[in-house]
């Protein structure tokens, strides 16, 4: 069963509804946002039934719209947290990058900035790690991206999508080893990004995002995973009652190959790794539920099915 | 940015020396700037590295009375401050205090100020609180450091005469090239290092 990504806007009103309709249908809700007098569903959808879907939200003013980054987690890096990128360009971009349905952390590096002096410590190189994705937001000199990228991306393994201002032909050209995915025209600015022209770079950074995704979608079909991480991410939540008191917009954050638990691990580990996902397979037997390096967060990465020989 | 009479941003990288345009016009904008600026030219070399501007301002406006934040009463030997306007409140009472004592100054309310049992100088009313000058090469060095490069950490800054310049780098530089350099860039804007 193929899930497709996709976002439901509409009113309060029978919203109810529609929840029961996505789990009939084998759906999965990733994020629920209450919005005064509109609800927002981030949900996973069997791609046959998005018509049958949209159809049934069709009476109720409902908007179902393709939201091609729901379900992954993003970092979002930044040489530091001055003023030089804080608010533009940097939230501007993680506050995009959510519109289209990610989960976006901005990962401001204590030491970032300049080009000899930048550098990256183990903390922040293992915080990248556990996201699906890098966007690494640079500045405005092909001499200092040049300079300073390989050295803020030693040891990250995720995809890395590289942002500078020198044009997208420069930013490949400078790059050795080369990135997962570039964009250009988008370095370090000072202002709202509301012009058109500026809309569309944050567009252009939505569908290389999104490009770079699929590539890594396509590798985890090559061997598929032993649970879907929007099943795991339910079991997680009927499993552990405690996940409802954490105040957190997404307690439980659902990434391409795994979920992010905002639960101590040393409390409950064991609770999560001894959950039955189905008779006789525990949420252990899939995956490796592993300490976070963001505060003391739950990891769990799940393995694919070459390595467990089970597909639940 | 159409009221300054010379603004530029030399770097030979084409795409950096645009947005460092448009950079520079933002914040000077932010900061009400524009208007006070006349000349200002910048100078990026990423490969040095170095950040230079170096401009002049035009006249920032007069020096700030005591007449200018409020009207004055004098009885004798105590005299009433009725506040018209608070702009400069704080940094008068800072003046106060440091003349005439802290026993000696009292604010009832927001807007009196009153100073008893002192002897109060004749030329009170003309005695200078602020001079806005000084606050305009602070706010202008202020905003060249969020215009400047991020990790140019190591910055000489100068002012005075109506000219500033603002040199950083990641780098130490010797004083000599750094001289050399603005003499340079004050050169091309028809100006001299003073």
């Amino acid at each position: 069963m193929i899930l497709v990504p996709v976002t439901f806007r509409g009113g309060v009103y029978r919203h109810d509804e529609v929840m029961d309709y996505i789990e009939d249908l084998g759906g999965y809700i990733i994020q629920k946002h209450d919005i005064a007098q509109e609800v927002v569903l981030q949900v996973l959808i069997p791609k046959d039934d998005i018509e049958r879907f949209r159809s049934f939200v069709r009476p109720l003013a409902g908007e179902v719209t393709a939201s091609p980054l729901v379900g992954t987690e993003i970092a979002v890096v930044i040489p530091s947290l001055e003023i030089h990128h804080l608010p533009h360009s940097a939230c501007d971009i993680a506050e995009y990058l959510r519109t289209v349905g990610a989960k976006t952390n901005m990962v401001g590096l204590a030491r970032g900035f300049g080009k000899r002096i930048s550098q990256l410590n183990d903390e922040e190189r293992d915080v990248i790690n556990e996201h699906d994705v890098a966007v690494y937001v640079l500045g405005n000199f092909e001499t200092c991206i040049q300079e300073k990228f390989n050295g803020l991306r030693r040891g990250v393994h995720v995809p890395v999508i590289l942002t500078g201002a020198p044009p997208v032909d420069a930013l490949k050209r400078i790059t050795d080893p080369p990135a997962a995915g570039y964009v250009g025209n988008l370095g370090r600015f000072m202002h709202r990004t509301r012009t058109e022209a500026d809309i569309g770079r944050l567009d252009a950074v939505v569908e290389e995002v999104a490009r770079v995704l699929d590539l890594s979608r396509d590798e985890l079909a090559q061997d598929p995973l032993s649970v879907s991480p929007a099943r795991l991410q339910d079991v997680i939540q009927e499993g552990v009652p405690e996940i409802d008191e954490v105040f957190s917009p997404t307690p439980i954050t659902v990434q391409l190959a795994g979920v992010r638990v905002k639960l101590p691990f040393t409390r409950y580990a064991e609770t999560i790794r001894r959950l039955p996902v189905e008779e006789g397979v525990t949420v252990s037997d899939i995956a490796d539920v592993i300490p976070s390096r963001m505060r003391d967060y739950i990891l769990v990465r799940i393995k694919p099915f070459s390595e467990t020989h089970i597909v639940v | 940015m159409t009221t300054m009479d010379r603004y530029e941003v030399e770097c030979f990288e084409e795409a950096g020396r645009d947005i460092y345009k448009q950079i520079t016009s933002t914040v000077l904008q932010d900061h009400n700037l524009t208007s006070v600026v006349s000349k200002l030219r910048i100078f990026i070399d990423p490969r040095i590295p170095i950040f230079v501007a170096v401009g002049t301002i035009r006249d920032a406006g007069g020096s700030i009375q005591v007449s200018d934040v409020g009207s004055v009463q004098r009885q004798a030997d105590s005299a009433t401050i009725s506040v018209r306007d608070e702009t400069h409140l704080a940094k008068l009472l800072v003046k106060l205090n440091t003349i005439f004592g802290y026993d000696h100054v009292d604010q009832p309310d927001r807007f009196t100020i009153i100073i008893s049992d002192t002897e109060i100088p004749a030329d009170f009313e003309g005695m200078e609180v602020a001079n806005r000058a000084d606050t305009v090469f602070r706010d202008l060095i202020y905003a060249l450091t969020v215009i400047a490069p991020e990790g140019f950490k190591v910055r000489r800054e100068s002012y005075g005469k109506r000219r500033f310049f603002y040199v950083a780098s990641e780098n130490t530089l010797p004083e000599h090239v750094i001289e050399g350099i603005v003499s340079e860039q004050f050169g091309l804007i028809g100006e001299e290092l003073q």
